[in-house]
């Protein structure tokens, strides 16, 4: 395809004719850009500029927000973070998320790999039906499982504790993982299963040894968006997290909203959303690309 | 053969065992539950068969709560997909930073709801708020006004919140599934003298159905189960304008500030949430089916 505005170099020399149509395409093209740069730019600003009033207001006094939405902060008031991870314990909230992501995370990949495998790259009585059951589970609103999982917890004394919590999350993150990793299990070449059985290689070491480490890349990419999804979850843990030492980061962040009518402490409410919103957006900005093109793959296939 | 086999149920026992116990057998107990009359407090249940649909059908809470989870869906789609498509489109149109302004649009979507809904709440903030100041600032004075989160605005200025984060979802699914369109069928549609608008619907949508169809399965599923933003939208009670399905049936079965604890009745709820999911499944399939092109 000739690129409109490539003026091929091989010549030397132009007619003023040559050129001017040259440079009236070249105007042409931008003056059909201008609007879709202006969207997007102004979309784009939004997003920005929100969470950078966020931080930005954060930072200021109650006073000093309310003389002016939008004045920058005169000093920074780092109490504002003190006060909401030491005397709000968010700080600790934070370690119970931490602590609560992480495993979750590592079981499910754990888990999950190994029956996303088995999906799909063994064919057996069964298979297609299993591997319905396992990504069903995305359709089914989460709703309807709180009551059952209610009474199920009670009695098996998780309800209101951490590990109860790891548990229904790895549930509920089941499905949508198993569907994730079946697609790059799928995608891999059969051959390297083969050669490395020819090589007497045991089932369970192909797959520790071969498979596992191939698949790397999607399981990374699993890992990731469950570990954001889980840390931005809150509806489950109001639900099963009664105890308030055992909140999450963001259960704490709910409840300190809801103290707001109490407290009008929006300064201190800011400091808290920014240090929900921190380890997110950072492991977005390093891994948005791998996190958007692992969610996409699934579609594409 | 015979390890095999081996492997197969060691591979898919944990896994499978949790997901049975805490996903599968609770969403059955659900089905079951939903017959009865039952507070939690005490063992005897009593069955009622099909007498808590009956009563839903006359709850208005209920209705309300249907008819803003259906308003969602469908009210928030027709926004939505044409939305993305546009965005997509302009994203696709040559313009510089392609991947920085999809990771833009993407954003709130890694972001927790409860600080999506905190700043919600700040932007639609009469007194201060940052909408009614910026309205102000450029010479607004009269809808600067405007009660963004009264009764009548409430359930519009919510919808507004979930489509800008969800629009992202849908955009990086249209982006991708039109990257994948080979460049020789756009260049052909230029030979032939196809204009922008005849390209589009003459190859970039047939060619992409297939990412259609997943994007438009997605959407109800997430639409139908919205419960965190319109829950923490507005601070400690979410009204009866932002009331979906799943914010009713957990204030019937849970409901912090004055608990009611008909979880028979809660559970009718998450069953009729669980038939809609069904039902726009079933049809949306019908719909989107049609001949995928293969190239």
């Amino acid at each position: 395809m000739i690129n409109e505005n490539s003026i091929p170099s091989t010549r030397v020399s132009y007619t003023r004719q040559q050129r001017l149509v040259a440079i009236s395409k070249k105007v042409r093209k931008w003056l059909r850009l201008i609007p879709s740069y202006l969207v997007l730019i102004a979309w784009s600003l939004f997003t920005i500029f929100a969470i950078s009033w966020v931080v930005l207001t954060s930072f200021k006094t109650n006073r000093e927000l309310y003389a002016d939405v939008w004045a920058p902060p005169a000093e920074l008031q780092w109490e504002n973070y003190i006060k909401a991870w030491t005397t709000v314990k968010m700080g600790s909230f934070f370690l119970n998320s931490l602590i609560v992501v992480t495993v979750s995370v590592l079981i499910l990949v754990l888990i999950s790999a190994p029956v996303a495998y088995v999906l799909s790259r063994m064919k057996f009585k069964g298979s297609n039906f299993l591997t319905s059951l396992f990504i069903a589970g995305i359709g089914v609103p989460l709703p309807l499982l709180f009551i059952p999982l209610f009474f199920l917890t009670t009695k098996m004394k998780l309800i209101s504790t951490l590990p109860g919590l790891i548990l229904i999350y790895i549930a509920v993150s089941i499905p949508f993982t198993v569907y994730l990793l079946t697609g790059f299990f799928g995608s891999l070449p059969r051959e390297l299963e083969e050669s490395a059985t020819i090589d007497g290689a045991s089932d369970f070491q192909v797959y520790w040894r071969v498979m596992f480490p191939l698949a790397s890349p999607g399981i990374l990419t699993a890992a990731i968006f469950n570990f954001i999804f889980l840390w931005n979850e809150y509806q489950i843990a109001l639900v099963f997290i009664s105890e308030p030492t055992n909140r999450t980061l963001s259960l704490g962040l709910y409840s300190l909203q809801n103290a707001m009518q109490f407290t009008s402490d929006w300064v201190g409410l800011m400091a808290g959303v920014v240090i929900v919103m921190v380890p997110t957006i950072v492991l977005y900005t390093i891994l948005s690309e791998r996190l958007i093109s692992g969610i996409t793959m699934g579609a594409l296939k | 053969m015979v390890t095999n086999k081996k492997l197969i149920v060691l591979f898919l026992l944990p896994a499978g065992l949790i997901y049975f116990v805490f996903f599968l057998l609770p969403t059955v107990w659900a089905l079951y539950i939903s017959l009865f009359d039952w507070s939690g407090f005490t063992s005897n249940m009593k069955f009622i068969g099909l007498n808590n649909y009956e009563q839903l059908l006359a709850d208005q809470v209920f209705l309300i709560s249907l008819k803003n989870t259906i308003l969602i869906l469908f009210l928030g789609g027709a926004i939505i997909f044409p939305l993305a498509f546009v965005l997509s489109i302009m994203i696709n149109s040559g313009v510089r930073g392609k991947r920085l302004f999809r990771a833009m649009i993407f954003l709130p979507n890694v972001i927790a709801t409860i600080a999506l809904t905190t700043l919600w709440n700040f932007i639609y903030n009469t007194n201060f708020g940052l909408l009614s100041s910026f309205l102000k600032a450029i010479g607004l004075e009269k809808l600067s006004k405007t009660l963004w989160t009264a009764p009548e605005n409430i359930f519009f200025a919510m919808l507004v919140g979930v489509i800008w984060i969800n629009i992202g979802f849908q955009l990086i699914l249209i982006l991708a599934g039109m990257d994948k369109i080979p460049a020789e069928f756009y260049e052909a549609a230029k030979i032939e003298g196809a204009n922008q608008i005849s390209t589009f619907f003459q190859i970039t949508l047939p060619l992409m159905w297939d990412v259609i169809t997943v994007s438009v399965v997605i959407w109800p599923i997430s639409a139908l189960k919205l419960f965190e933003f319109p829950f923490a939208f507005i601070g400690i009670y979410p009204p009866l304008q932002v009331h979906t399905l799943g914010i009713y049936l957990y204030v019937m079965g849970f409901g912090k500030r004055d608990p009611i604890y008909r979880l028979g009745y809660a559970s009718a709820i998450g069953v009729v949430l669980l038939a809609i999911v069904v039902i726009t499944f079933v049809a949306l399939r019908r719909i989107m089916r049609r001949e995928v092109y293969q190239y």
